[in-house]
């Protein structure tokens, strides 16, 4: 079977309830690896939602419809599960953690994954190189790398961070949350250069956002628009235009 | 009527008065005097505010503990993480088994000049000892009962004192060990004269459920500077109870961290007076209890003068039914203008049995001085973990991750480089052997 | 800014404590002490049922038995309960149909008290309980209240009008064995408001009383009940006055507040009692039990005081949170002055699932003053995800005075999330400078200041109290520097 003809992440029916509200009332999405998928609605649409329950996040229960990535049953797994088989959620508010380093941090979360997947784990010597080299492109300074994770960082300091996360553990499957919220242009040029180096074809991407302007650095194939937690129209990118043009109103909601 | 363990004490003392170091001086005296004043107060108990949380007269009723016996014989030291936690420091060491010093176990060969290093039976004719044991660090907040009980039937202990000026060049530990089962008493008194400096470590571990009550009474001169370092990792029944009054002069610097892992019911009592300006002291501490352990954090630093500073922060993880106390004050007198004094207290509760018990409290006589308290009591955050799971981290490790960042908050406060890596080593293994 | 210097500018128009007059006006009075007989004849003047004069007695009986408590950082000269007056009622009051029938004095009293009493000079919406020693003088917007179905009567009268309601709640909060001052409360107390909202009801104007200690050696000992029943809402003000004497005056009051399900209760105090001359002579001994009970899901229970008066404050309003969901909340202004000795907090006991507290304390010592903030947060086994978050910030004016925090933090359960923070700090030379430059004299400038630093309990209040509370800020602290 061709890999590339089956879909990496395909979502049936999916109806999620959050504190016995449905949120996600029938969603069906189909991404394969190479291809960025876009997703756009406004606020209170479901968008989080989804991206948190892709990442397994307590407190979203699915009660109807199956997720499957890679061919494997993913609401079955736990989310350090989903993380070493190539789920990454970079968070639209990302966590504080303090006492431990950033360093500490990337470290243990590359050597839990590889050990998960059966590779040996990284030397300090190694890791600290590939660390330095990737962190090098998106700005992040020794001394950031240091400091507890994402303790007194900036908002452009965090997705810069998420962003160097992505980098390392190389996810086959990347979410991004509102990675542009909270970032100025050249934060978000920095970061939007950071992510599209890291576009391959053996990689799928969601980018979920409100505005289109983080679209125009981060060009997907596909446009869907969520509405009151239903896919309501899926197009190319040009869609991601009109929208800009026309907002949701169209779409039963208010372009917030 | 007296309380069986209150008696038990007392008639210990009857018997064993004439055989106990400085029989024949001033300290018989003293002893009669702590013994009489003991026996009125009796142990003490929950229905006094300050051992609200932890009720020593009910543990001991029930432990009842025979005086430890002497050790005579060959030792052998366990081999447990905590014993051999500072094997890799050049250092001095003093070795207590069952309470009593042994030489035979000691290394205290070439001390510098000016540092002078004895059992209590040795100084006890020396006025220096004498000012210390006689010495009240003010109007009784010193739980004086349990001192009391340590002065009528202390049998031994550490005496340092190191002459102006002189540096120690290594650090001393003192190594208690409880070979066998039994109530010790024991009495340090350490004096570091004008700009001197020492560092102290103390281990105390053992075999057999013992009942350790511990004084150590320390005098910081002008420009002195100690730093004290405490592991305590004793059995599982031991009742640890260890009392330290430490008088600061101007200038002088005082940093002090205790770590508990072990023992079923422990105290730790920290009184820090400062007598002169310009004076430091730093109390910390950090503890980790499973099982049905009991551990109480009592502080109380009292700002007499003006223009000093103290800093206290006891950080703690409690598993199954273990349960934490931390109990503060910060008292600024009448006039001890310009103090800065803080205090923080943060515990982890990591099973659904376990308990925490704070009373952080400020007793403020003056007006310019920048005081502070906070207390923090939660479980691990449920976001951060889920945040490092999505990171790919398996969950065990992730909380191990998480419970190590929260703790090393505290352990960065170790004076001693070397120490403080073997400490944060101790509480790694402690959440490793939780999950083994 | 604006609102602000108003203030400061009313501040220095007020009289020291202009609450100090005393009213001549004939009284009639239990005999001197407290035996079983003078229960007994409080009982008989209240024309009380069988059951409410054995409740009283079993009380008076078990305090017999009690000790004062001598736990508080508090210090007097031991009282004598028999040397006082258990009961006192203006002569003419016995029976009342309208207001015209009110002694003039007692209208005039209250006048200067600030609290107009005829109905047409009300402040707007507030109705109001006026209680002179032992008897509610008047009760306004009865009808109107009525009208709802919200109760709103002086004890007495509920004893008699509604007596399966107080037979219900008395004492379901604070048990007449709970301690020393409300078990003698329970014996003796002779007057205080009642009030209760039925279901689904929000009360449509707040609900005020006022209490005035007038006669000589006279204790006051009011008891008052506030029921919210479910679903329902209601905002209530209680002020406190007394003439200014040598002796020392005891008011030891008891205040019950239960809540049902998705119920409010909003309950605030000016306290105001004389706190004794220059000397530290006279005052009130003001030993208050206030608690109030989320005994609903969703229910919530938020006190807001403000503490200036009083020799001795001795209170602790507090939350049992049984419901789960319900929400308790303190915040307090202490100020003490002179020779004033204060020792206040709050209680949350936690007991229900998802119940959450919190707690603002802002003590301002001054004087040869001492405040203390004493405080319990109380987290049981079974009560999952509780939230508390406590701050007790402390303010100290010149060198003679102390502040103390002592906090208990005590949880069974590792799902609470609780947070403590206290800090003690001074007016900063700098910030009465900055003042003081800008041409604010220095009496206005502290109360300004301390205006500011009590701000986030002063927005708790009601209107027409915050501005009462403001001015009473800066009275409290005159003569507290230079």
């Amino acid at each position: 079977m061709n890999v590339k003809e089956t879909s990496m992440l395909e979502i049936r029916n999916l109806h999620v309830t959050v504190d016995g509200k449905e949120i996600l009332r029938g969603i069906d999405l189909d991404v394969r690896a190479g291809e960025v998928h876009a997703i756009m609605g406004p606020n209170g649409s479901g968008k989080s939602t989804l991206s948190y329950v892709l990442a397994g996040r307590e407190g979203y229960e699915v009660t109807e419809g199956s997720v499957r990535f890679k061919g494997r049953d993913l609401l079955e797994m736990g989310v350090d599960e989903r993380a070493a088989a190539g789920i990454f959620l970079a968070f639209q508010y990302p966590l504080e953690i303090p006492g431990v380093t950033t360093m500490t941090f990337l470290k243990t979360a590359l050597n839990a994954q590889r050990k998960a997947r059966g590779e040996g784990e990284l030397d300090a010597v190694r890791f600290l190189k590939l660390v330095r080299e990737k962190a090098k492109p998106l700005n992040v300074s020794d001394d950031m790398l240091k400091r507890a994770l994402n303790v007194g960082y900036s908002g452009g300091e965090k997705k810069r961070a998420e962003v160097l996360q992505m980098s390392l553990l190389e996810p086959a499957l990347a979410v991004l949350d509102e990675t542009d919220s909270g970032l100025d242009i050249d934060a978000l040029k920095t970061v939007a250069d950071g992510v599209n180096a890291l576009r391959s074809s053996d990689r799928a991407m969601v980018v979920i956002t409100h505005y289109q302007r983080l679209l125009d650095y981060i060009v997907p194939d596909v446009v869907h628009v969520l509405s009151q937690g239903r896919i309501v129209k899926t197009g190319g990118k040009e869609l991601a235009h009109e929208l800009e043009k026309s907002g949701y109103a169209a779409y039963g909601a208010d372009a917030a | 009527m007296t309380e069986k363990a209150t008696q038990n004490f007392i008639e210990t003392y009857e018997r064993t008065q004439a055989r106990l170091p400085g029989a024949d001086s001033w300290l018989s005296r003293r002893r009669e005097t702590a013994v009489k004043a003991f026996a009125e107060a009796g142990l003490p108990h929950r229905r006094l505010e300050e051992w609200k949380y932890t009720d020593l007269r009910q543990v001991l009723e029930k432990a009842a503990f025979a005086p430890a016996p002497a050790h005579e014989g060959a030792v052998i030291l366990p081999d447990s993480r905590s014993a051999a936690a500072f094997a890799a420091i050049d250092r001095y060491t003093v070795v207590f088994v069952n309470g009593r010093y042994r030489a035979d176990l000691s290394h205290t060969s070439r001390l510098p000049k000016g540092v002078e290093l004895h059992p209590l039976v040795d100084v006890v004719h020396e006025q220096w000892a004498r000012d210390l044991v006689e010495r009240r660090l003010d109007d009784g907040r010193q739980a004086e009962n349990v001192v009391d009980l340590n002065t009528a039937l202390m049998n031994d202990g550490a005496c340092l004192r190191i002459r102006k000026g002189v540096k120690l060049d290594k650090p001393l530990h003192l190594l208690f060990f409880t070979a066998d089962a039994g109530a010790s008493h024991t009495r340090n008194l350490i004096l570091i004269e004008n700009e001197a400096e020492a560092t102290i470590f103390e281990t105390h571990v053992g075999a057999e459920a013992g009942f350790a009550n511990i004084v150590t009474d320390v005098s910081l001169a002008e420009g002195a500077r100690l730093g004290h370092l405490k592991l305590q990792d004793e059995a599982t029944g031991a009742v640890h109870l260890a009392t330290m009054r430490t008088r600061l002069e101007a200038s002088a610097h005082f940093t002090s961290f205790t770590l508990t892992l072990g023992c079923g019911v422990s105290r730790g009592q920290n009184f820090v007076l400062f007598a002169g300006e310009g004076a430091e002291a730093h109390v910390n501490g950090a503890y980790a209890l499973r099982g049905t352990q009991h551990s109480d954090q009592f502080c109380v630093i009292d700002h007499a003068v003006p223009g000093c500073t103290s800093h206290t922060l006891f950080k703690g993880v409690l598993d199954d039914s273990s349960e934490g106390v931390f109990q503060g004050k910060v008292i600024v007198r009448p006039h001890a203008q310009k103090t800065d004094g803080r205090q923080m207290t943060q515990a982890l509760l990591l099973s659904r049995n376990a308990a925490m018990n704070a009373k952080p409290e400020l007793e403020i006589y003056a007006d310019d001085v920048q005081c502070a308290h906070g207390s923090t009591v939660g479980e691990l955050s449920r976001d951060a973990i889920f945040y490092l799971r999505s990171r790919g981290i398996p969950e065990l490790q992730a909380r191990q991750l998480l419970i190590s960042a929260f703790l090393d908050e505290a352990l960065d406060l170790v004076p001693h480089e070397m120490a403080r890596n073997a400490l944060k080593s101790l509480t790694d293994d402690w959440f490793a052997e939780a999950r083994a | 800014m604006a609102a602000v210097r108003e203030t400061v500018e009313t501040v220095g128009e007020v009289e020291k404590y202009k609450y100090g007059f005393f009213t001549d006006i004939e009284s009639e009075k239990a005999p001197l002490g407290l035996t079983e007989d003078t229960v007994r004849f409080i009982s008989a003047k209240k024309n009380e049922p069988e059951w409410l004069l054995e409740w009283r007695l079993a009380a008076f009986r078990r305090w017999l038995t009690m000790t004062e408590p001598t736990w508080a950082k508090v210090t007097y000269p031991p009282i004598d309960f028999q040397d006082a007056y258990y009961y006192s009622a203006p002569k003419q009051m016995a029976k009342l149909d309208s207001l015209d029938q009110v002694d003039p004095k007692l209208l005039e009293t209250y006048a200067k008290l600030g609290i107009p009493l005829t109905e047409q000079k009300m402040l707007a919406g507030v109705a109001v309980d006026a209680v002179f020693d032992s008897v509610s003088v008047v009760t306004t917007f009865k009808e109107k209240l009525a009208e709802v179905g919200v109760i709103f009567c002086p004890m007495s009268e509920a004893v008699q009008k509604h007596p399966e309601l107080v037979k219900k709640y008395l004492g379901s909060v604070v048990p007449t064995s709970d301690n020393f001052y409300a078990t003698l409360n329970s014996a003796v107390f002779s007057e205080g408001s009642f009030v209760y909202i039925p279901e689904g009801v929000r009360c449509p104007m707040e609900l005020s009383t006022y209490f005035r200690i007038n006669e000589k050696q006279t204790g006051q000992f009011e008891r008052t009940l506030i029921i919210a029943d479910k679903g329902s809402y209601v905002s209530y003000l209680e002020g406190c006055t007394a003439p200014q004497r040598d002796e020392n005056q005891l008011h030891a009051a008891v205040v019950e507040l239960v809540t049902h399900d998705d119920a409010e209760i909003k309950y605030s105090t000016v306290q105001n009692w004389f706190p004794g001359d220059e000397e530290g002579k006279g005052g009130v001994y003001n030993f208050v039990t206030k608690r109030g009970d989320c005994r609903g899901v969703n229910s919530k229970i938020s006190w807001t005081q403000v503490e200036t008066g009083s020799a001795i404050t001795w209170k602790y309003p507090s939350c049992i949170l049984r419901g789960d969901n319900s929400r308790g909340e303190f915040y307090s202004i202490a100020i003490s002055n002179g020779h004033q000795q204060v020792d206040s907090g709050t209680k949350m006991i936690h007991l229900g699932r998802n119940t959450t507290s919190r707690i603002i304390s802002k003590g301002i010592a001054a004087g040869h003053s001492s405040n203390t903030y004493r405080g319990l947060v109380s987290v049981h086994r079974k009560a999952e995800n509780v939230r508390n978050f406590t701050q007790c910030d402390s303010l100290l004016i010149g060198d003679r005075c102390s502040a103390h925090t002592v906090p208990y933090i005590e949880t069974k359960n590792p799902t609470a999330v609780l947070e403590h923070e206290a800090t003690t700090s001074k007016i900063s030379d700098d910030q009465l400078f900055y003042c003081m430059q800008r041409g604010i004299g220095e009496e206005e400038a502290v109360a300004l200041i301390v205006n500011g630093f009590c701000r986030d309990v002063l927005q708790q209040l009601p209107m027409e109290f915050a501005v009462e509370a403001q001015k009473l800020v800066g009275i409290s602290l005159e003569g507290s520097v230079g």
